[in-house]
C-alpha cells in the first residue's frame, strides 16, 4: 500500500469520471433541483412534527435539523460516491468485463469502490453541510470537543454506510440484479433523517443493531449539539470497524468464488 | 500423440536480447495436466421446466479442459485453435489467473497465475475480441492513463510506448475521440493499444480480429508481430480467422472438447492431416473432364481452368505428366486452405471415435 499512489490514482479516475459527465449537461440542474426539494421537505415534515413547540422523543426542532443536515449529507455521500460505482459492479458481472478488474495489479475491491465520482450529487453534500452548521451555530450548545467528535462519528457514520453497501453490491456476484436490495436499504435508510430516539423501543433497536442507521446519523448530531453518550460513540467506531473488515472479507470470498466459475 | 517441440524460438530469442533491453528468457510457460470442469444446473425449457428445477435441481459436470499440456518458449506465437466450446477461452483464463482451475499446474515464469501476484499481472495481459475495458464517454486515451496509473508505467516509457502503438495502430486520430464515436473495428484497435501499455512478456489473445474487415485485421496482426520482435514477448492467440494464425504463428495448438489433439509446427500439421496437394493449371486450349480424371480428382473446372487434387506424394510425378502431355499455359501447386485441413483433421478423429464406439469400446461423451 503505497498512499500517494492510491490517491494519485484516486484523482485521476475521479477526473475521468467527472469529465464523462460533462457529457451529458442537463443532468447537472435536475439534480440540484431534486437534492434542494429532497431537503425541503424533510424540514417541512420536521416542522409539522414539532409545530407546538414541543420536544419529540427529547429533541427540540433546532437539534433535530441537525439531525436532517446529517441525513442530506450522508445521502448526498451514497449518491456521489457509492451509488455510481455500485451499480457498475452488478453491470461488470453481468457483462463479463469484471475480469479486466481483477486482472489489475491492485487492490480489486478499491478499484471498483473508487472509479466513479458523481459530482451532480455533490450538492446534496454541501445542503446537508450548511443545515448543519446553521443548526449548530444557532444552538450554542455546541463544545469544541462535541464538534471535533461528531466529525470523527460522521467519518465512522460514513464507513458504516459504504460497509453496507458494498456488502449488498458484493452480492451481484450470486444474484445478477441488485436493484431491489440497494432499494430495501434506502429505504430503511430513509428513517435516519429522524432522531432514533424519536421512535418506539424496539425499532430503536433495530436501528441500532441490525441496520445501524442511529450511528449514522443521531450520534454523530448528539455530539454536534453537546449531548454526546460516549458509549454510543465508542460503539459507533467499533461497528464502523466491524462491518468495514465484514464488507473486506465478503468480497474477497466473492472474487474467489468467481473465479472457481466464472465464464 | 507426443509431438516433438521444434521452433526455432530460441534462435529469435537470442536475437531479439540484442534489440529489447527488458529480453528476459526465463518467462516460460508450463502447463500440465490442466483440466476446469464446471457443474452446470440443467433446466428444461418453460415455466414448466422452472418449476421443476427450482425443486430438484439437475446439475452435470463439464470438462471444459481435460487435461491439457504445453509448454511455450520466451517470445514463441502460438496459434490456438477448435471449434466453439472447444475449451480456448476457459485455457486462457487459467493461463491469466481468472479462474483457478479444478486440476493440473500452471507455471508462468517464476509464478503461479491464480494467486494473481502485482508481479505476475504485470507480466501479462489477456484482450478479449468480446469484452472491452475502455471508458465509454471519454477519449480512449484517457482510459490509457487510468492504467499507467494502475500499472505505475514510469512517464517516459508510458509515452514511448504510446508513440510507438499509435505509429503501428494508426490511432491518431482516434484515440481522442469519445470511444462511444469510434467503429468497432476502431474501437478494437484502440483495446488492443490499452492492453499491453504496461509492455507485458506474455500476450494471450482471445479472438481478437472478431467481426473486423479483413483491413482491420491485417493491421492488428501487424501489431502483434510488431509487439513480439519489439519486446520478444509470448503470444498465444485464438482465432476463427486462419488467415490470422497463418500469419503469425509457426506453431499450433489444435484443442478439440477440452483436450489436445495437435501440438506442433504448422507445415507438419498439413502434412499429416493433408494428404492431397492442389495443382492448378491454366490451360490454352480447352480439355474433357474425363481425360484430366485420368490425372487425379477434378476439384473444380471451366473449361480453361482446372483444380487438380492429388496425393502429396505423387504430386511432382503428376505434374510433370500434365505439363509434358497437356497443353498447360500456367501450373501452380498448393496446400489445401488451412480451414479445409482442420475441418478435415476434426471430421477423421469423429470417424474414428464412431469406429471404436461401434467396436465396442465406450464413447466419449460430448
Ligand atoms: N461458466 C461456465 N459454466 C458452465 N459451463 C461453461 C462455462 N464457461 C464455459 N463453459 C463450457 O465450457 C466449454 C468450453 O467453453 P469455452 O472455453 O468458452 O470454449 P471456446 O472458447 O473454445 O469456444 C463449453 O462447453 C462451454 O459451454
Ligand atoms: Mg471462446
Amino acid at each position: 500500500m503505497r498512499p500517494r499512489r492510491y490517491f494519485r490514482l484516486i484523482m485521476l479516475l475521479a477526473g475521468a469520471s467527472v469529465s464523462a459527465q460533462l457529457e451529458y449537461r442537463v443532468n447537472f440542474l435536475v439534480n440540484v433541483a431534486s437534492s434542494i426539494l429532497a431537503s425541503g421537505g424533510a424540514l417541512f415534515g420536521l416542522s409539522i412534527l414539532f409545530s407546538d413547540g414541543q420536544r419529540v422523543g427529547g429533541w427540540t426542532y433546532r437539534e433535530a435539523i441537525v439531525v436532517v443536515g446529517l441525513f442530506t449529507l450522508v445521502e448526498g455521500f451514497i449518491a456521489t460516491f457509492l451509488q455510481p460505482n455500485l451499480s457498475r459492479v452488478s453491470e461488470a458481472v453481468r457483462t463479463g468485463t469484471m475480469d479486466f478488474t481483477l486482472l489489475k495489479p491492485i487492490d480489486s475491491q478499491f478499484l471498483v469502490s473508487a472509479r466513479e465520482v458523481n459530482i451532480f450529487r455533490l450538492s446534496d453534500i454541501l445542503i446537508g453541510l450548511g443545515l448543519m452548521l446553521w443548526a449548530v451555530i444557532t444552538l450554542h450548545s455546541a463544545t469544541p470537543w462535541g464538534v471535533a467528535l461528531g466529525i470523527v462519528l460522521i467519518l465512522a457514520g460514513l464507513v458504516i454506510v459504504y460497509a453496507i453497501w458494498f456488502i449488498l453490491t458484493t452480492t451481484a456476484f450470486w444474484f445478477v440484479n441488485i436493484e431491489n436490495l440497494t432499494e430495501l436499504f434506502h429505504g430503511l435508510f430513509g428513517a435516519g433523517q429522524f432522531p432514533v430516539t424519536a421512535f418506539p423501543g424496539w425499532t430503536r433497536i433495530v436501528f441500532s443493531f441490525v441496520v445501524p442507521v442511529a450511528f449514522i446519523t443521531t450520534v454523530p448530531a448528539e455530539a454536534f449539539i453537546g449531548r454526546a453518550d460516549p458509549a454510543r460513540a465508542v460503539g459507533a467506531a467499533a461497528i464502523a470497524l466491524f462491518l468495514f473488515f465484514v464488507a473486506r472479507w465478503f468480497w474477497k470470498f466473492a472474487v474467489r468464488s468467481y473465479t472457481s466459475a466464472s465464464s | 500423440m507426443p509431438v516433438p517441440l521444434l521452433t526455432d524460438s530460441a534462435m529469435r530469442t537470442s536475437e531479439n536480447q540484442l534489440t529489447s533491453m527488458t529480453a528476459d528468457p526465463s518467462i516460460t510457460v508450463t502447463v500440465r495436466d490442466l483440466r476446469k470442469h464446471y457443474t452446470v444446473h440443467e433446466k428444461e425449457p418453460g415455466i414448466r421446466g422452472s418449476l421443476r428445477s427450482f425443486v430438484r435441481r439437475n446439475s452435470r459436470q463439464v470438462h471444459a479442459v481435460d487435461g491439457v499440456s504445453f509448454d511455450l518458449e520466451a517470445g514463441e506465437m502460438v496459434g490456438f485453435l477448435g471449434p466453439n466450446g472447444a475449451g480456448k477461452t476457459t485455457t486462457l483464463k487459467m493461463l491469466a489467473g481468472l479462474l483457478h482451475p479444478s486440476g493440473g499446474q500452471v507455471r508462468i515464469g517464476p509464478y503461479t497465475p491464480k494467486e494473481r501476484r502485482t508481479g505476475f499481472l504485470k507480466l501479462i495481459t489477456l484482450v478479449m475480441g468480446q469484452k472491452q475495458q475502455l471508458i465509454w464517454d471519454l477519449p480512449a486515451y484517457d482510459s490509457f492513463l487510468v492504467n499507467q496509473a494502475i500499472y505505475e508505467v514510469p512517464d517516459d516509457q508510458f509515452k514511448a510506448t504510446m508513440h510507438e502503438f499509435i505509429e503501428t495502430l494508426e490511432l491518431e486520430q482516434i484515440v481522442k475521440k469519445q470511444v462511444r464515436k469510434l467503429s468497432l473495428g476502431e474501437r478494437m484497435k484502440c483495446e488492443l493499444a490499452a492492453a499491453p501499455l504496461h509492455r507485458p512478456r506474455v500476450l494471450f489473445l482471445d479472438e481478437p480480429t472478431i467481426g473486423l474487415d479483413v483491413n482491420m485485421q491485417v493491421r492488428i496482426r501487424e501489431f502483434v508481430a510488431d509487439y513480439n520482435r519489439r519486446y520478444n514477448a509470448t503470444v498465444m492467440l485464438t482465432s476463427h480467422y486462419m488467415a490470422d494464425v497463418t500469419a503469425l504463428c509457426n506453431r499450433i495448438i489444435v484443442i478439440d472438447k477440452g483436450r489436445i489433439i495437435f501440438d506442433g509446427d504448422l507445415s507438419r500439421l498439413v502434412e499429416q492431416t493433408a494428404p492431397a496437394k492442389i495443382i492448378r493449371l491454366q490451360l490454352s486450349t480447352p480439355v474433357t473432364v474425363e481425360h484430366l480424371a485420368s490425372y487425379g480428382h477434378v476439384h473444380s473446372f471451366d473449361g480453361l481452368n482446372v483444380e487438380l487434387k492429388v496425393p502429396r506424394a505423387e504430386t511432382t510425378r503428376i505434374a510433370a505428366r500434365l505439363l509434358a502431355e497437356l497443353p498447360v499455359a500456367d501450373v501452380t501447386i498448393e496446400d489445401p486452405p488451412i480451414e479445409e485441413i482442420i475441418g478435415q483433421m476434426f471430421s477423421q478423429m469423429r470417424a474414428e471415435q464412431r469406429d471404436q464406439a461401434a467396436a465396442g469400446e465406450p464413447a466419449s461423451v460430448a
